[in-house]
């Protein structure tokens, strides 16, 4: 799946913030170690590809770590049920998890929650109004579930829609944040999910720096929030620089 | 495609683009009286194939299949069950083949493909006609427990060839497949042995280790298939999703390791299978399942 023109692995961990305060004690942080070794501030490798899926209109393939997602984009196309006339188009999502997603197992089955969480996200970027009575469908697969799945997909969706040519005011990225005592984790695993106290997940448009969507879920305190923020949206306009090159690399190669 | 002769006057005119979308079997019949497709591959060849093992980190075996543009993930987890009275011996293998949405225009969510329960059960009858694994070895221990094997193929990218791409991956997830460590305990229970624990000797031989190394299974006879299309005297392998939609006579053969027939099918369709046709169908799979050999070869290799 990897080594194919528009491939490029790439991190996109913000820069550590000062603290306002220091810490009252010394190397608090340090009593935690991340599964995978990585800094509290630092993000997975991204590896991004445009192009996975021929049939589809647009797609693309994500792999941070080990969560591994596929976005295809079909359309614009006819809308399939009988609705009525509207001036602008529709955007229709689903996420869905193969059986072998997660250790655990169990069946794989459509995420409801976030297939609503990803349509959410991206109908506010998405310029409606370039196809009217017609929908675009984005649906999702999660190949492995490795942890940050939503932010996975949201940021794999973008770059599909980018690939299919529908018409956006800015790219989307997304990045979550897990709090752990008194700690904060970027892009956090699923074993660091699971043990959370509280998650926070942003969804941004990185070139017009405005958020489309933000949960915050959990025990948070003030000093927190406004860290995570500052956290999430360094790593997001990285991000955005990192997805931007992918798809430079995918119309160079397109154009050779 | 009411308008034969109307299409032959256009065809001169019109842009190709247009004429392969207005006319397809027109288009098509064009290019085979060149003996040549489309995508300039001759009749009798099968698009490039790729192979990868392992992808999927929490499955116990798992492989990519690529022909052509048609990838298939498949992927295989075991968990220990109880057999049944009938084969007290023997463990068991689950085949499922799932087209999600993402694959092809055609599947929306919430309504499973046709293509999906139909390839499912052709995947199942070959896997366990041609005795590629032995069930027997499947056993931990008799009449208590054996190993289930639970293979799931997703089909990310659908281009044709369905069936042969999903029976290849499902082949490779196979050879790829690492029987985990697994050991019965005080309670005649089995529990399974970690990495950390498999250092720590004491614990397995007290713990009676059934099976004492992650082991590989010993594939017999390994099935490779090829799908042909029938059209008039054409005979066209390995068809792409385009191809198939237009020309529906499709013939798929199964063939296993020293080239016995496996599974024939030919559900339908237009055209009918003379013994010739039938014929040259099973030559062609029989030097397809050379070359997959070779492919599947390549990776042991490595």
């Amino acid at each position: 799946m990897a080594s194919k023109p528009g491939a490029a692995t790439s991190t996109y961990s913000p820069k550590i913030v000062a603290r306002t305060r220091p810490p009252i004690f010394k190397d608090s942080d340090l009593d935690w170690t991340r599964p995978d070794g990585r800094g509290f501030h630092q993000c997975r490798p991204a590896l991004l590809q445009t192009g996975a899926v021929s049939s589809a209109s647009g797609s693309a393939y994500a792999e941070f770590g080990n969560t591994k997602v596929i976005v295809s984009v079909f359309g614009p196309r006819e809308s399939k049920k009988a609705m009525v006339y509207s001036d602008v188009g529709r955007l229709n999502c689903n996420v869905s998890y193969t059986t072998f997603a997660s250790p655990s197992a169990g069946q794989g089955t459509d995420h409801k929650e976030y297939s609503s969480m990803l349509h959410k996200a991206l109908e506010g970027v998405i310029m409606t109004e370039t196809f009217p009575k017609t929908t675009v469908d984005v649906f999702a697969l999660v190949l492995e579930s490795g942890g940050s799945d939503l932010p996975v997909v949201i940021s794999c969706a973008s770059l599909a829609l980018v690939d299919a040519g529908i018409m956006m005011y800015d790219l989307i990225t997304a990045v979550s944040v897990s709090c752990i005592g008194k700690s904060l984790m970027i892009d956090p695993v699923t074993e660091e999910e699971g043990c959370e106290d509280g998650s926070f997940t942003m969804t941004c448009m990185p070139s017009r720096y405005e958020i489309t969507q933000l949960t915050i879920t959990g025990e948070w305190t003030t000093p927190n929030i406004n860290e995570a923020m500052q956290l999430c949206l360094d790593a997001c306009s990285k991000l955005g620089e990192i997805m931007r090159d992918c798809l430079k690399q995918a119309a160079s190669a397109s154009d050779e | 495609m009411g308008l034969p002769d109307s299409s032959q006057d256009l065809s001169s005119e019109m842009e190709v683009d247009a004429f392969r979308k207005i006319f397809p079997l027109r288009f098509f019949e064009r290019h085979l009286s060149e003996s040549l497709r489309p995508d300039g591959r001759p009749l009798g060849k099968a698009r490039d194939t790729i192979v990868n093992l392992g992808l999927v980190s929490s499955a116990d075996g798992s492989a990519l299949a690529k022909i052509g543009y048609t990838t298939m993930l498949a992927a295989i987890r075991m968990e220990v069950m109880t057999p049944s009275t009938d084969s007290p011996d023997e463990g068991c293998i689950a085949v499922e083949f799932h087209m999600p949405p993402i694959c092809s225009p055609t599947v929306r969510p919430g309504r499973p493909a046709d293509a999906a329960p139909v390839i499912s059960k052709r995947l199942l009858d070959t896997i366990s006609s041609c005795n590629m694994i032995d069930l027997k070895e499947l056993c931990l221990v008799s009449g208590k427990a054996a190993w289930m094997g639970y293979l799931d193929i997703y089909c990310l990218d659908a281009d044709g060839a369905l069936f042969d791409a999903a029976l290849l991956s499902a082949v490779a997830a196979f050879s790829n497949l690492q029987i985990p460590v697994v050991a019965l305990n005080d309670n005649g229970r089995i529990v399974a042995i970690t990495g950390e624990e498999k250092q720590d000797n004491a614990s397995i031989t007290e713990k009676e280790a059934v099976n004492k190394e992650r082991r590989k299974l010993t594939l017999k006879n390994i099935p490779f298939s090829l799908t042909c299309i029938l059209h008039k005297n054409y005979i066209l392998a390995d068809p792409t999703a385009e191809e198939e939609s237009i020309m529906d006579t499709l013939v798929t053969v199964v063939l296993d390791s020293s080239d016995q027939i496996v599974s024939f099918n030919k559900s339908g369709g237009n055209a009918l299978a003379h013994t010739s046709a039938i014929k040259s169908c099973v030559e062609l799979a029989k030097k397809r399942g050379n070359e997959l050999k070779q492919i599947l070869g390549e990776m042991d290799v490595d």
